[in-house]
């Protein structure tokens, strides 16, 4: 499936309004009465490696544009 | 002070206390009357005594389970503690993630505005563009599950 640039930004916006729900979430948070359980830390560190996979995967898009 | 009339193993006793503790002076007269009666025969001096030896036995039965609990009590406090300050934790490196990836988002976006080759965005970069799209929002989904 090719992209046009339309399509590209569609894209920036699905990232940008899901980044905008983390935040949410993240700020919503202390306001909630603390959980009973705690979130296992597997699922914690699944959490953690997703994300540095996903920000290594947007470096290696930004140094990729950089380079033209 | 007050006077109260108590019925302690049917024998009146008048006693005086604080104003305002009638009526728990009553209830506690209640519990050595109840302690008391459960006991048949002997002197009316016997049936007290034995009634202040039951409500002693109580009260050192109490305190044991207190004691015991205690400890226990103690490692529950830690675990919350422990677990609340490591949901800390994650959470601001959660947060610390997300204003990265904004970031990086921008600079990528500047990146595609300023590129010299308006007809040439690669169609590998717009696939992992896309890929990204859909991991970011699960991430989304996930973190909203587990807030």
């Amino acid at each position: 499936m090719e992209l046009d640039l339309d399509e590209s930004s569609l894209a920036i916006g699905r990232i940008e309004r899901a980044l905008s729900r983390i935040e949410k979430a993240l700020a919503d948070q202390p306001k909630r009465s603390p959980p009973a359980i705690a979130a296992p830390a597997t699922d914690q560190s699944a959490l953690k490696a997703e994300v540095a996979a996903v920000i290594g995967e947007l470096d290696r898009l930004i140094a990729e544009a950089d380079r033209g | 002070m007050a006077d109260v009339k108590l019925m302690i193993a049917g024998r009146p006793y008048d006693v005086h206390c604080a104003d305002g503790e009638e009526a728990q002076l009553l209830q506690l007269a209640a519990v050595v009357d109840e302690k008391a009666r459960g006991i048949q025969g002997g002197t009316e001096v016997r049936q007290l005594l034995f009634a202040a030896l039951m409500l002693a036995d109580d009260a050192q039965e109490a305190k044991g389970k207190v004691d015991k609990a205690e400890p226990q009590s103690d490692s529950l406090r830690a675990a919350v503690a422990l677990a609340e300050s490591r949901e800390a934790a994650a959470r601001d490196e959660l947060r610390a993630a997300v204003v990265r990836e904004q970031a990086a988002l921008k600079e990528l976006e500047v990146a595609r505005s300023t590129a010299v080759a308006p007809s040439a965005p690669k169609p590998a970069n717009d696939r992992a563009l896309l890929q990204i799209a859909d991991r970011i929002e699960a991430l989304a989904t996930k973190v909203e599950q587990i807030s």
